[in-house]
């Protein structure tokens, strides 16, 4: 009964730390974008 | 240009860059000398790691013939695309009106012949070493189908990787899963040899069938591999 | 060519600079019906699927084992699917859905692995025998790690991406060959039984069937994701490298 329940823990425990760390990879991502998206823009309005 | 002058074609391309890569081997000697040490040396240490004796002889010795074999074939098979590349004549090869799959089918061919001929060399020296009977002819067909079924596999994912810094470390990790079932059988097919077991599969049979379904696979996919 | 028309429609893409994602409606729907079904499979697994008579608790494993196991499996096939279209059609999102199936199969792999291995102690008393199930399991992880470090080696290139899918073609097409060899090696060593479909009580049928569907709604919704943020990672680095090339 203990093993169940330790291993039943374990197993979700598991797939929510990778989930968590997808939406945190996305979130970097996203922010990366945006960062990006406004150098280019600033870059093009200089060069205009 | 009708269907025979083509494969007429093929068949030069295939035999030029064969004689080419056997011409460089034979001048530069390393990767033949480094392969057949490279196996002999497999063999040394499988004979501390098991302590072959008699009775567990025919259960060990297939297995260690064929890992020395597989792995001498990688340090090889890594070297085809990767010295190539170095020299920078991958680039002009490609430029070449040449169909991809006559440079792929060339290259298959060479390390072919070059696994071919260290393992000839090593077969009798495994035999001394680890006092077995050379077994029958019949051991030829399954070392050189094993063999086949290894560098076609090989062959293929040297192609992917040369481009890698890490190539030494990403060919085996990409060839060792795919080629399972190759050395399943060929192992199965030497062991059948030492030890005659009922109820055993056609392990030549299927070793011939695994070779057929991966070389029609990798010359239906080399196209995109082989690619600039 | 090719590689010139993808920037060019990429840098089309990015006129709108703070795009909605695609399709966020269906996105939202699917993420709410996987929340919905992943409560009440596990309702269903823990309170309403009769306990096995002979193994006990330890069958409930079961009920995760056999989703998880059927979408690792599923996965290598989007992989293989998305990497053949690739080829043919030259259309870099096929490539993308690939190696976001590729991640979410690699993770939903080692579920089945570890579940099968708790299950295994549970029920056989042993962490892992090479039957042909467990071996070919393992081999199909071993398949998905070297996609992925293929991938993350050869860098965000068509190179990558057609590697990639040769990869994943010839996989998809040695799995089920090594299912069978690993059947043919082990003739002589008979393994256990995982037991016999068709003698399943129908509740039970019904609890796996519900597992299945919402585990397959979950993955539809993690691979949508997944594959959103592999698609912002290509055009982030794109934009970047654009960024070095005006320096």
């Amino acid at each position: 009964m203990i093993y169940m329940v330790v291993a039943y823990t374990l197993v979700w425990a598991g797939l929510f730390a990778y989930l968590a760390f997808v939406s945190l990879r996305i979130r970097a991502v996203r922010t990366e974008l945006a960062a990006v998206e406004e150098l280019l823009h600033e870059r093009e309005a200089g060069q205009e | 240009m009708n269907t025979l002058s083509a494969l007429r074609l093929f068949y030069d391309q295939v035999l030029a860059i064969l004689g080419k890569d056997i011409r460089y081997e034979l001048r530069s000697k390393q990767t033949w000398l480094g392969m057949g040490l490279f196996a002999l040396l497999v063999f040394v240490i499988f004979n501390f790691a098991f302590d072959l004796r008699v009775e567990n002889r025919a259960a060990v010795a297939p297995g260690a013939l064929w890992v020395a074999f597989v792995f001498a074939s990688l340090l090889g098979l890594g070297r085809t695309f990767a010295a190539e590349r170095e020299g920078g004549s991958l680039d002009r090869l490609l430029l070449c009106p040449v169909d991809r799959r006559a440079i792929y089918l060339a290259k298959l061919l060479g390390n072919l012949l070059f696994i071919a001929v260290v393992e000839l060399v090593a077969l009798p020296v495994f035999a001394a070493l680890f006092s077995i009977s050379l077994f029958s002819g019949e051991l030829l067909p399954i070392v050189l189908l094993g063999t086949l079924g290894v560098a076609i596999i090989g062959t293929l994912f040297s192609a992917m990787t040369a481009v890698t810094r890490a190539r030494e470390l990403l060919l085996p990790l990409l060839v060792f899963p795919l080629i399972v079932p190759v050395v399943i059988a060929a192992v199965r097919a030497t062991g059948a040899l030492m030890l005659v077991a009922p109820n055993e599969p056609p392990w030549l049979g299927l070793l011939v069938a695994f070779d057929v379904i991966f070389l029609s696979l990798a010359l239906l996919t080399c196209s995109y591999v082989l690619e600039e | 060519m090719a590689v010139i028309n993808k920037t060019g429609s990429a840098h089309h893409e990015l006129a709108a600079p703070t795009r909605r994602p695609p399709l966020p409606l269906v996105s939202l729907l699917l993420n709410a019906l996987a929340c919905v079904g992943m409560m009440l499979s596990i309702w269903a697994i823990f309170l309403y699927a009769p306990t096995d008579a002979i193994e006990g608790l330890s069958q409930r494993i079961f009920y995760f084992h056999v989703p998880v196991a059927w979408l690792a499996m599923l996965s290598f096939v989007i992989v293989a699917l998305g990497g053949a279209v690739y080829l043919w059609r030259e259309d870099e999102r096929w490539d993308w859905l690939a190696l976001a199936a590729a991640e979410a199969g690699a993770v939903f792999t080692t579920l089945t692995l570890v579940t099968g291995s708790l299950w295994g102690r549970a029920t056989w008393g042993t962490w892992w025998t090479w039957d042909a199930r467990l071996t070919t399991s393992l081999i199909l992880w071993f398949l998905y790690i070297a996609y992925l470090m293929l991938r993350s080696y050869l860098g965000k290139t068509p190179t990558s991406a057609r590697a990639g899918a040769v990869l994943a073609i010839l996989g998809v097409i040695d799995v089920p060959i090594i299912y069978e060899s690993v059947n043919w090696w082990r003739t002589l060593h008979p393994a256990a039984e995982i037991g016999t479909p068709g003698a399943l009580p129908p509740s039970v049928v019904l609890v796996l069937m519900l597992a299945l569907v919402s585990f397959t709604l979950f993955y539809g919704a993690l691979l949508i994701q997944l594959y959103q943020m592999v698609r912002l990672q290509y055009l982030a680095w794109r934009l970047r490298t654009r960024l070095q090339v005006v320096d």
